[in-house]
């Protein structure tokens, strides 16, 4: 036993001295005129499934409509679907795409916990990676300050401020304010920006309470018994998924926004399943960058709505866009970035390209910043019955730029916000 | 003896790897590594003392964490000080939880073990302040040995002195164990195991000696979990949420509890396993699930069971 | 003061309700195989999803509205036949060996249901539309309270006295008890071990998918709701006592009230109170508050 483990260590010495020479790190060179490989990372366990299911769905939508009209510089795409789960498991198949599956550039990515965790990961590996959505703060600001290859979404909170600018112009007079989010950076960052800019607008407004039940909960008919008892003007709500279309529905059954004004900064990410039989008008609901009903939408955005109902019986929510813009910049990209020749370029030419560019998606023109941060449009209105649907729309529509909402490149958000001159 | 050629050519295997095979799928021994520190600890409760933790993803959870607070809060980037520091922290908790989890035995046991990690995951979640809440914490590059190795890419260092890093404690620490399980307190164990009525009337003290197994299960458990956290370089709650105490569980028995050995070979298999039907099936829980319900079923003895000669003699925990 | 005093124990009682069924399903089964089963939780998913396609089906064949609940519970109630594929197919293969593996076991059932409704149902929620309102409101009080909470409240305490009338003045009930307090002597009695084990197990199942069938007009069904509640059963039984009854339907009220009246006073402690709560019991009490078995 004793000669075992000398001799062990001994071999575990040869072999750190070897790892310092490996050899097999040379950066990989992209092969003309074979497929081009795009990773996708898509959710597809959990409350988050339906959000990765509209971003697959639109990015396979671009795909086949790209390849039909003969790929990116001649060359078919072909995609390699992975699931995002924890952040462990989702670094494992991120370098799986890379090292092992060799693609050009990586798409997907939801979550907040595990977009935080790729940031530094895609820098490192030097390919690439266009996240569909997971930018809180703590992100921007702290995790990931300058990424060189990772492109960060829309930051998440946008849509709270947007809520707070139209919640000081719908609901003027509102005194006390309640709040409901999920327990997680998500809920938190939206109910602080929220509280930020409406302070804004009305300074003596008062908060008076917060609930932040975990993600998942089913059952909120205790927590709509503390929004009465706070006896609030308005309610604001952070939710996003099933959650939304269960408060809506046990908020109904006990009359809640008989007396009470409501702000859905985010239902509109599951905008169908709120039925005109338990959702009432006169509610902002917030879609977040896209409006699948829009009158002013895009051929494009029609299209893909009418092809989506279609196929899976269900009006697509903001996801898809986020996806779609993706996916529709990197090949803008790639196409700016090999004008000069036929040849395909280099992923750092690719980068280059992306900073600034914009491309047509599905909600109208959307650009990269700068700093790595998409630019678009949000899209919140007040919730009428008045559609050919089962379920609620708004109308009036109000669009709102990142231009006007989002903090500028390098900023801080609580400090941009107090600078604001109303 | 075949056994230790066997073991002889798997670390041979093992040192190899980062030189011989594709980058990626030696990233995946990193995980593999630190789970089998976690499991060897679990193993010793589980396989040697009969009591199945159901909670153990809180004190993987307490390592990674350690690491994540030492690193990215206050400072310290010593890999070997935040080793040290989890194996103290686990230890730590583990004392007072194990006091009173190992007053019990069986389904009770292992309810309690599952209540604390519940509480523990409930307060990662919630003190989002302190902890990050679900974003949880960075866990920035450990310096290995006093040597910071920023110069390297995070690839480099990870299938290079990282993984060389984590197999030495994989080996020290199965060295430790190797010792724990062959000394007269192991020996305690498996009589305790086996007969806790017999093991009372020969002077041995059961309940004392199922919370030193407790803590030094945590402990390793603690140890692996400072080892999960660089590769991904992130710690999050979903670490020690109760599912990720089932597959641990589930590894150690995929392996085979009634063997030193099977834990380790568990968390092998299941790794390289869950990356292969991962990139598959988009079902891959079903697969796994289906695994582990044939194993239960018919090969309760796991993988080292079925490939060790001997009869398999319904082995009890 | 009193409207909200009413509102605090009724959306408690409601949460509870709930939480007595599949903590029943739970309890019946380890009383009498020993088994913590956890795939209740999964179970109870199950239930929430069939419910749904049952009332869809029933809507398109023009029922009347007024009667979904009729459907909804019949659905609940015969989804609960997989009980009995689980115990024949997998859990009869494992009565002799150690509860761990017992309890692996369910677990195994765990992964492979939540991949299995989504492969059925797909990840989008899944819910009732409007029916939830179709009964309405009473007002009490000064509050309103829906209707169906009341209505679930009702099954659940009906099913609550059903079983304990079965339990207590039945030959089958009197089996149960007997074989939960000594398996070897009802079997040597000539109790059919094989045929009672399918049967208790298939009842447990029932519990839990009429559960989930039954508060799915008041919520949605979603991936992974199954997993989160078996932590707030597993709560229930530890305080109530493994296997006893009267601890699942006490149990499940301290949760439930206590869990609302967190979430107006301090809802930060929401869920934390409930496993504190939980290991006092399991430190200071560890039978529970009526478990009989030493542990």
């Amino acid at each position: 036993m004793r000669t075992t483990r000398r001799s062990l260590l001994r071999l575990m010495g040869a072999g750190a001295a070897a790892a310092t020479v490996r050899h097999d790190a040379a950066p990989v060179f992209a092969q003309a005129g074979g497929p081009v490989k795009i990773g996708v990372l898509t959710i597809r366990a959990g409350i988050a499934a339906p959000v990765g299911a509209a971003g697959l769905r639109s990015t396979e939508w671009w795909l086949e409509r790209v390849n039909k009209a003969g790929g990116i510089l001649g060359r078919p795409v072909q995609l390699i679907v992975e699931e995002e789960s924890n952040p462990k498991d989702t670094v494992e198949r991120y370098r799986k795409l890379i090292l092992q599956d060799k693609v050009e550039a990586v798409l997907g990515g939801i979550s907040t916990g595990v977009t935080l965790a790729l940031g530094p990961v895609a820098d490192d590996l030097g390919t690439p990676w266009l996240s569909w959505d997971g930018t809180t703060q703590k992100g921007v600001e702290e995790t990931m300050p300058n990424p060189k290859w990772a492109f960060k979404s829309v930051d998440n909170e946008v849509e709270a401020i947007v809520a707070g600018m139209l919640t000081a112009k719908y609901f003027k007079g509102v005194k006390t304010v309640a709040g409901i989010g999920n327990d997680y950076s998500y809920g938190h960052d939206c109910w602080e920006s929220y509280q930020a800019v409406l302070k804004k607008y009305t300074p003596d407004v008062k908060f008076v309470l917060e609930l932040f039940p975990k993600l998942g909960v089913t059952d909120f008919t205790s927590h709509i018994v503390a929004i009465q008892q706070s006896k609030a003007d308005l309610l604001m709500c952070s939710f996003w998924s099933g959650d939304a279309t269960i408060i809506m529905k046990q908020a109904a059954a006990v009359g809640l926004f008989k007396t009470m004004k409501g702000v859905f900064t985010t239902a509109g990410g599951v905008h169908d399943s709120l039925k005109k039989e338990f959702t009432p008008e006169g509610l902002l609901l917030g879609y977040n960058t896209m409006y699948f009903d829009d009158p002013k939408g895009s051929p494009l955005l029609k299209q893909f709505v009418r092809e989506y109902k279609a196929k899976y019986n269900e009006y697509p929510p903001y996801e898809c866009d986020h996806a779609y813009f993706c996916a529709e910049s990197y090949k803008a990209a790639v196409e700016k970035a090999a004008r000069s020749g036929r040849q395909w370029p280099e992923k750092a030419q690719v980068v280059k390209a992306l900073e600034g560019i914009e491309a047509d998606s599905l909600s109208g023109r959307r650009s990269w910043r700068e700093d790595h941060i998409q630019m678009c449009n949000f899209y919140q209105g007040v919730t009428t019955h008045k559609n050919p649907y089962d379920f609620v729309t708004i109308d009036p529509i109000e669009v709102v730029s990142t231009k006007v909402a989002m903090k500028p490149a390098g900023s801080r958000l609580f400090d941009w916000i107090n600078s604001w001159k109303i | 003896m075949s056994g230790r050629l066997v073991l002889a050519a798997a670390l041979g295997a093992a040192v190899l790897a980062p030189l011989v095979a594709p980058t990626y799928q030696a990233l995946l021994m990193l995980p593999f590594m630190a789970y089998a520190v976690a499991l060897l600890g679990l193993n010793l409760l589980f396989g040697y003392t009969g009591l199945v933790s159901f909670g153990h993803a809180l004190f993987l959870g307490i390592g990674a964490y350690t690491g994540a607070f030492l690193t990215s809060v206050f400072k310290v980037r010593s890999m070997e000080v935040i080793l040290v520091a989890a194996a103290a922290l686990g230890a730590l908790v583990a004392a007072p939880v194990g006091a009173l989890c190992v007053r019990y035995v069986k389904i009770y046991f292992g309810m309690l073990t599952l209540a604390f990690g519940m509480v523990f995951y409930t307060f990662v979640l919630k003190f989002y302040r302190l902890t990050g809440g679900d974003e949880g914490m960075p866990f920035l590059r450990p310096a290995l040995l006093g040597r910071s190795l920023e110069g390297l890419s995070k690839i480099d260092y990870l299938v290079g002195p990282y993984y060389y890093y984590s197999l030495a404690v994989l080996v020290l620490a199965t060295l430790v164990m190797w010792r724990i399980v062959r000394s007269p307190f192991g020996l305690c164990l498996k009589t305790i195991r086996d007969n806790p009525t017999k093991a009372e009337t020969l002077g041995i003290g059961v309940a004392r000696y199922r919370w030193y197994a407790f803590v030094i299960s945590a402990v390793y458990a603690a140890v692996g979990g400072a080892l999960l956290g660089p590769p991904t370089g992130n710690v999050d709650p979903t670490l020690a949420y109760w599912t990720q105490s089932g597959n641990i569980v589930f590894m150690t028995l995929l392996g085979g509890f009634a063997s030193f050995f099977g834990p380790v070979l568990g968390a092998f298999v299941f790794i390289y396993l869950q990356d292969w039907v991962m990139s598959i099936v988009p079902f891959w829980r079903l697969i796994f699930g289906a695994i582990l319900a044939v194993i239960v079923i018919f090969a309760p003895g796991g993988l080292a069971g079925l490939l060790t000669p001997r009869p398999a003699a319904a082995p009890r925990p | 003061m009193t409207a909200h005093v009413v509102n605090l124990v009724v959306s408690g009682v409601f949460h509870a309700s709930i939480l007595f069924l599949v903590s029943a399903g739970l309890q019946v089964v380890f009383g009498v195989q020993k088994i913590f089963n956890l795939a209740c939780g999964s179970f109870y998913a199950l239930g929430a999803y069939v419910g749904v396609s049952a009332v869809a089906w029933y809507a398109e064949a023009g029922g009347p509205p007024a009667l979904f609940i009729l459907p909804l519970a019949i659905a609940g109630v015969a989804a609960g036949a997989l009980g009995v594929v689980v115990e024949r197919g997998l859990l009869r293969f494992v009565y002799d060996r150690d509860e761990t593996f017992q309890l692996l076991l369910t677990f195994a059932v765990v992964l492979m249901m939540e991949d299995a409704i989504r492969m059925t149902w797909g990840t989008s929620p899944r819910s009732t539309a409007g029916l939830y309102l179709t009964y309405g409101g009473v007002h009490v009080l000064g509050t309103t309270v829906p209707v169906y909470n009341l209505i679930v409240i009702g099954a659940s305490l009906a099913i609550a006295v059903l079983i304990g009338w079965l339990l207590t003045h039945t030959a089958f009930g009197c089996i149960i008890r007997a074989s939960a307090d000594n398996r070897e002597m009802a079997e040597a009695l000539g109790v059919d071990m094989r045929r009672l084990y399918a049967k208790v197990f298939t009842l447990g199942t029932a519990l839990g998918t009429l559960g989930g069938a039954l508060v799915i007009p008041a919520t949605a069904a979603m991936s992974e709701m199954g997993i989160e509640l078996i932590v707030e059963a597993f709560a229930v039984v530890v305080i109530g006592g493994l296997g006893s009854m009267r601890g699942a339907f006490v149990g499940a009220l301290i949760v439930g009230v206590l869990r609302s009246i967190a979430i107006s006073v301090y809802p930060e402690l929401e869920m934390l109170l409930i496993y504190l709560i939980v290991i006092a019991v399991l430190v200071l009490r560890p039978r529970g508050l009526f478990g009989g078995a030493p542990a």
